[in-house]
């Protein structure tokens, strides 16, 4: 395997699958913490709030490491996030899906779903031939264990006997809700094939995709859920290849306003007192 | 295994988002101090030494933030690592690095690096480091 310590040395194909992988990997991370942060403030417990702004601080602090390597590919971080098209986003679908009003139950199961498969990655990606990965996989991977501990306890939580209880049964709508979607976290990018035959990410998505299923389809029914046979959405979105849900649309729109702003006329931002009236 | 001195008993836990264990870290040059350096690159880690970190009063050179200078032709390169990926003061601080070896007479522009591996852990804090800690506060 050829040595890819320089990033302007890749083959033109190397690069682009390194881009890829890097992209879905900042990406995800990125797009959990900004939903993540619509807890913030509204969690049931004040520790509760603590915990969800702590792992989201984390999850900003990984896609922070991931699109740093991207920027070798000449992009800037405003390029990569304020500035990039919203249909350029690889993040799993399920990242963006807004919170139903109150319901905790999702926030704690998405970050289980999401969480798995994320070590299961970083895992893989311990092995990979590309050294500037390879210098942070170990650093992110220490910085996650706590978060599944800390789903999965909520997730035990929220199971607890007698069923059914409302808790369950939000619990088993949010599974039937977000797990089409979370399967778009196993869809691969066109670029998959070299991603994988360079030893970029040596071990290919689906093979991802049985481990998880390995992990969580047991846990998840030892709580007495339903896990649903697993689907892609039927919409048709999936994420990695840049199409989305509504849902985005209004999160993308969200957290790039302030910086479209900068370059704005304050005073435009107001609104005109002849026209308030109309 | 480095840090021997340590048990794992005793292996204090003061944030959740924080590392604080004792990690397999490879120590075999670490930490770096600037023992043994000489001219410009002494003088940098004069300097480095004078940065603190933004939340405890400690050198950055005694926590073990610093993995290597060099000097050649007045080009000073710093590299370095961070307690925690998502710290918020993390331009902040490699802007006071970059800024304390630049500001060494002799040495015409600076540099840093950031990496990630090893990754920083309580092994690298040095003996004058751990008694700053202790002197703040923390059981160390």
């Amino acid at each position: 395997m050829a040595e890819m310590l320089d990033p302007a040395a890749l083959s033109a194909d190397d690069a682009r699958a390194v881009v890829a992988e890097l992209e879905t990997l900042a990406d995800d991370e990125f797009v959990m913490a900004e939903r993540y942060i619509d807890w913030q403030v509204r969690g049931p417990t004040l520790e509760a709030d603590l915990a969800i702004a702590n792992i989201a601080q984390d999850e900003y602090g990984h896609a922070r490491l991931w699109y740093d390597l991207l920027e070798d590919f000449g992009r800037t971080e405003s390029e990569l996030i304020w500035e990039r098209p919203h249909d350029e986003f690889h993040h799993t679908t399920m990242a963006e899906l807004a919170f139903e009003r109150g319901d905790w139950a999702d926030c704690v199961l998405r970050s289980y779903l999401y969480d798995h498969s994320e070590r299961l990655r970083l895992e893989a990606l311990e092995e990979t031939t590309y050294p500037r990965i390879a210098d942070r996989v170990g650093k992110v991977v220490g910085e996650e264990h706590y978060h599944r501990d800390h789903a999965e306890n909520w997730l035990e939580r929220l199971s607890e006997k007698p069923r059914p209880n409302e808790a369950h049964t939000r619990l088993q709508d949010a599974l039937d809700r977000l797990y089409p979607h979370a399967l778009t976290m196993f869809e691969p990018t066109e670029h998959e094939e070299q991603i994988v035959e360079s030893g970029i990410r040596p071990v290919p998505l689906a093979d991802l995709r049985e481990d998880w299923l390995a992990i969580t389809t047991p846990f998840l029914e030892g709580l007495g859920l339903t896990v649903p046979v697993p689907d892609l959405p039927e919409s048709g979105v999936r994420g990695r290849d840049g199409t989305h849900t509504d849902d985005w649309r209004g999160l993308y729109n969200e957290f790039t306003y302030t910086y479209e702003m900068l370059d704005r006329d304050p005073a435009k931002l107001m609104v005109d007192p002849d026209e308030a009236g109309v | 295994m480095a840090g021997s001195e340590f048990d794992e008993e005793g292996g204090p836990r003061y944030c959740g988002y924080t590392e604080y264990e004792f990690g397999e870290v490879d120590t075999d040059d670490l930490p770096a101090t600037g023992e043994g350096a000489t001219g410009l690159e002494r003088a940098v880690w004069d300097a480095l030494y004078e940065v603190e970190d933004p939340e405890m009063p400690v050198s950055i050179v005694d926590l073990g933030l610093i993995y290597g200078v060099a000097v050649e032709d007045g080009e000073a390169k710093v590299r370095m690592t961070l307690t925690y990926t998502g710290c918020p003061a993390r331009d902040m601080l490699l802007g006071d690095v970059e800024a304390a070896a630049a500001g060494v007479e002799g040495v015409e522009s600076a540099s840093v690096e950031l990496v990630w591996s090893p990754e920083w852990s309580l092994n690298l804090v040095t003996e004058a480091g751990k008694q700053s800690l202790r002197e703040f506060g923390v059981s160390i």
